[in-house]
């Protein structure tokens, strides 16, 4: 758990974070959110103390982050950020293995560790583990940037918009990795970004912050239900906001579940269970039906979805 | 920074206790009997006595003083006081030269001590980070560099000086000391000249035909890793049977030694700075600028004239500057094989151990190279940011 | 190994010829004729050769270790006061011609090996004194943040990290230094140091061409072989990085 307390960071006369109280619970995905400057990435370095904080009190599970040394602390955050700050001098293995060293893990410990984090963000640790930075692609750096940062086994993660310098769809396949390796690692993280569709998708709570001040704090779809000021309401984009409702939801949440899955005939077009309500409205819309069958991971049919019922409970 | 809390300049706090240090350490002056034979050296307060000692000491205290407190326009007033200083620095030296010089001797002389040249480089150095910090712009550095340069050129000339061992150096042999200076500057000048004419052939030979790109900045900088006494002297075998061959190159001039070896050696170091930055500039000029030119018609020779080079011609200049300050220099150890110029007091010092001598060929030399890299540095500056 | 090729071949042919020159004799005859004395035999070939060498070398090593030193002090938090002081110093100094610098060496310390070792030290750091700046001054700040982020301490990251991405160029300015020192190390002869300028300065005062040219060819196979010593050292380290791209 991560706790700020009247944390304050000036800059000169400049407030740049004021006066804000937030809580990260553990295992949470807390997105700080807000336009170029409101900061959120003041804030984020200050809970590694890469900067010092002007006044307020940082906790870590209940411990004063000045207490411990700096480095220390860092030591158990990974830290991921938009430019990757891949080392260019050292293979990818050697930079995923960065933290290990310094924790002087055993070296098998170490090399087994940046094999199975390659695997687990995609890259290959045969060719990719081998390669130097400038090899890479950006979405390929910004894996291993990923990898090093969980490389330690932390228990907080600290990233700030790791994704921001990558193309949409690249974008779009690593916030589905995040998500999938949340779920099995359920590390706290602090994620900051300025993109509310990135924030929506991957937040347990959202923190949206403005001029050094954490406007509102609250689950995505909270946010999107009830925004607390026109500011929020204009960063949540008013117009569509009840596809950005049904996006947070799945099919499976609305689906009506047969009793029993049925065999289904090959080819039969329909949703997955994982999809989200807003692409099932989507597919609906195309094909101009009122119902979809919806299939598990096995293909097998294992309820349907009706227009009516998307239209009136999905948002 | 917001102006209320101004912290202590240490950079300035710690060279003036240095130079303060020095000042009273080393000898200020010395006074010799003759040229050749070294004198008996003053210190700062034996030098100029309690009021040139104590001058001294309170400027160096005041800045020390100015850097830790946060006076109102602090920079400003330090930048203003240490020109001042440094202008009338010399009149130590007068000073000097009034106390302790021997009336009754002719040849007797004054020579500048280690403590006068530490604390003349210290108050450059302070002066350097003052404008620094109130970010001097290169007129106002220029002007206040051509104000100190007025002011010792004026104690120069006065009575008072005139027997200064490296002033009375320069008076015995004013013609030669002005020879020497058209000689340097004709050599190191018509060098950077002629290898710029070359280097622009060549650089856009390799930029027309890509494969003579490696063998011929492969053979310049082969030249260049010569060091310049070897080039020298390697030059004086053929150069000299080349003479003694045809009579009509002997009539010109050149011979094993004199200024045609060092002309040709001088070519030869010009040519990898000059070569490989006028390359560069030209290789740099973005392709989309050219591909834009083409698009509004223009022919190949009008992008060249019109487009690559205004483009290209900072990144020239630049290699100019670097060509010419190289020049000066190696103009100056050309006097050991008998080219002339100021590299010819210096040997010539050092032969008789006359140390003024060595200082009034070094002086000018260095003043040259950095008078060049003043002057070419401006015009690049003009040219880029047209 | 290729790449060491080269510079042992130099070296090969630098001994070789410093331990033959007195042998061809006839030859240096035919370049001088009329006297008898073409061979230089005040020092031998070899002792001068050892002695140029020992200076650069030294000030070579004194000047990185200072200069590198400085570079760093003027880059950490406690010295980055001093860095634009220091990085003008650096450039400045640069244009004060060699020859200059050694000339006025002799007034402070007078004749001898160590105005010239001092000369050579006091020029030969500041090439290394810019590039070092220019190296540890390029490195993207992201990856310095991030090495921070991960945990390095100060001294980790500037060992593990800064030091070895500016190695190239810092290498860089110690090739550039080496190369002129060795040039000013040959005209320390002036000034009363032994090194191969030696005959070429007796050779001139003399007027005898022989001694000139034994001299000359020496020092520029000296400076050849350093140059291809260099050039294969910075093919050996750079290999890792292919490209030197800096991400």
């Amino acid at each position: 758990m991560i706790e700020l307390k009247g944390v304050t960071r000036r800059f000169g006369d400049a407030v740049a974070v004021d006066d804000i109280d937030l809580t990260i619970e553990t295992g949470e995905v807390c997105v700080l959110v807000g336009s170029s400057g409101c900061g959120k990435s003041t804030t984020l370095r200050m809970i590694n103390r890469l900067l010092p904080r002007s006044s307020g009190d940082i906790l870590v599970d209940g411990e004063d982050i000045n207490k411990a040394d700096p480095e220390a602390l860092r030591l158990n955050m990974g830290y991921a950020i938009q430019s990757t700050g891949l080392f260019p001098h050292w293979t990818v293995a050697r930079n995923i293995g960065v933290v290990p060293n310094l924790l002087k893990w055993p070296a098998r410990k170490r090399d087994e560790r940046v094999n199975e984090l390659l695997t687990l963000l995609g890259l290959d640790p045969a060719t990719d583990a081998i390669k130097y930075p400038h090899q890479l692609s950006g979405g390929q750096a910004q894996r291993v940037g990923v990898a090093r940062a969980l490389a330690g086994d932390p228990n907080i993660l600290l990233m700030d918009e790791p994704f921001g310098a990558l193309d949409a769809i690249t974008r779009e396949n690593l916030q589905q990795e995040m998500l999938r390796i949340q779920r099995q690692l359920n590390k706290t993280t602090v994620f900051v970004t300025h993109d509310i569709d990135e924030a929506l998708k991957l937040a347990t709570r959202i923190a949206v912050m403005d001029q050094g001040k954490i406007i509102q704090h609250d689950t995505p779809e909270a946010i999107l239900r009830r925004p607390a000021s026109a500011f929020v309401e204009n960063l949540i984009g008013k117009g569509d906001r009840g596809l950005k409702l049904l996006a947070l939801r799945t099919v499976g949440d609305l689906m009506e579940r047969y009793p029993q899955p049925r065999k289904s005939e090959p080819c039969t077009d329909g949703l997955s269970e994982a999809d989200s309500l807003r692409f099932a409205l989507s597919v609906m819309v195309w094909q101009n039906s009122a119902e979809l069958p919806v299939f598990n991971g096995a293909r097998e049919e294992v309820g349907t979805v009706k227009r009516e019922q998307l239209l009136q409970g999905g948002a | 920074m917001p102006s209320s809390t101004m912290p202590p300049n240490r950079v300035l706090l710690a060279l003036a206790l240095a130079a303060l240090g020095l000042v009273w350490l080393l000898n200020l002056g010395v006074v010799q009997p003759n040229r050749i034979v070294s004198g008996t050296g003053y210190g700062l307060y034996g030098a100029t006595g309690w009021g040139g000692a104590i001058i001294v000491s309170s400027l160096l205290l005041m800045v020390c003083v100015l850097a830790a407190k946060p006076v109102h326009k602090r920079f400003l007033g330090l930048a203003a006081l240490l020109t001042a200083a440094l202008m009338a620095l010399p009149l130590l030296l007068e000073v000097f030269a009034l106390r302790r010089l021997p009336s009754d001797s002719a040849y007797a002389r004054i020579g500048i001590g280690a403590g006068f040249w530490c604390l003349a480089f210290f108050l450059a150095l302070m002066l350097l980070e003052a404008l620094g910090q109130i970010k001097a712009s290169r007129r106002l550095q220029l002007s206040i560099v051509l104000l100190i340069v007025a002011g010792w050129w004026f104690c120069a000339g006065r009575e008072g000086l005139s027997s200064l061992s490296l002033i009375r150096e320069y008076t015995n042999r004013a013609d030669q000391f002005s020879q020497a200076l058209t000689v340097h500057l004709s050599l190191s000048l018509g060098a950077v000249a002629i290898s710029a004419v070359l280097a622009f052939g060549l650089a856009l030979a390799m930029v027309r035909r890509e494969h003579w790109r490696r063998p011929l900045l492969g053979l310049v900088s082969f030249m260049q890793t010569i060091p310049s006494l070897a080039l020298f002297g390697l030059l004086i075998a053929p150069l000299g049977a080349l003479s003694a061959a045809f009579p009509v190159l002997q009539a010109l001039g050149i011979r094993g030694i004199g200024w045609a070896p060092a002309l040709l050696a001088l070519i030869a170091y010009s040519l990898l700075p000059m070569v490989r930055n006028t390359y560069v500039a030209l290789m740099e000029v973005p392709e989309a600028v050219v591909d834009a030119g083409r698009g509004m018609g223009m022919t190949e020779q009008q992008i060249f004239r019109q487009v690559k080079l205004p483009l290209a011609l900072p990144v020239i200049i630049e290699g100019v500057r670097i060509t010419t300050i190289q020049a000066i220099g190696l103009t100056a150890v050309a006097a050991l094989i008998g080219a002339g110029g100021f590299g010819t007091f210096i040997f010539q010092g050092l032969g008789q151990a006359a140390m003024d001598l060595v200082l009034l060929g070094a002086l000018p030399t260095v003043f040259l190279a950095l008078a060049a890299d003043a002057i070419l540095s401006a015009l690049r500056f003009q040219e880029t940011s047209k | 190994m290729r790449a060491w090729l080269a510079p042992v071949a130099w070296v090969v042919l630098l001994v070789a010829l410093a331990a033959l020159l007195p042998a061809m004799k006839p030859l240096f005859s035919w370049v001088q004729p009329g006297t008898n004395n073409v061979i230089y035999t005040r020092d031998s070939f070899y002792l001068l050769l050892q002695s140029h060498i020992w200076l650069v070398l030294m000030s070579a090593t004194i000047g990185t270790l200072v200069a590198v030193s400085a570079g760093i002090f003027v880059t950490r938090p406690a010295g980055r006061d001093f860095l634009p002081l220091v990085s003008q110093i650096a450039s400045i100094g640069q244009t004060v011609p060699p020859v200059a610098v050694l000339a006025l060496a002799v007034p402070v310390m007078g004749f001898g090996e160590k105005p010239t070792l001092f000369a050579l030290v006091l020029y030969g750091l500041l090439p290394i004194l810019r590039n070092t700046l220019a190296g540890l001054g390029g490195i993207n700040p992201a990856v310095l943040e991030s090495a921070r982020g991960m945990g390095m301490s100060s001294a980790q990251v500037l060992f593990k990290v800064e030091l070895p991405l500016a190695g190239r160029v810092i290498l860089a300015g110690i090739r550039t230094s080496v190369t002129i020192n060795i040039a000013t190390a040959a005209i320390g002869s002036t000034i009363g140091a032994r090194t191969l300028g030696d005959p070429v300065i007796a050779g001139l005062v003399n007027g005898n061409t022989a001694y000139v040219l034994q001299g000359a060819v020496l020092i520029g196979l000296l400076a050849l072989t350093t140059d291809s010593l260099f050039e294969a050292v910075e093919k050996v380290s750079g290999r890792a990085f292919l490209s030197s791209k800096q991400s």
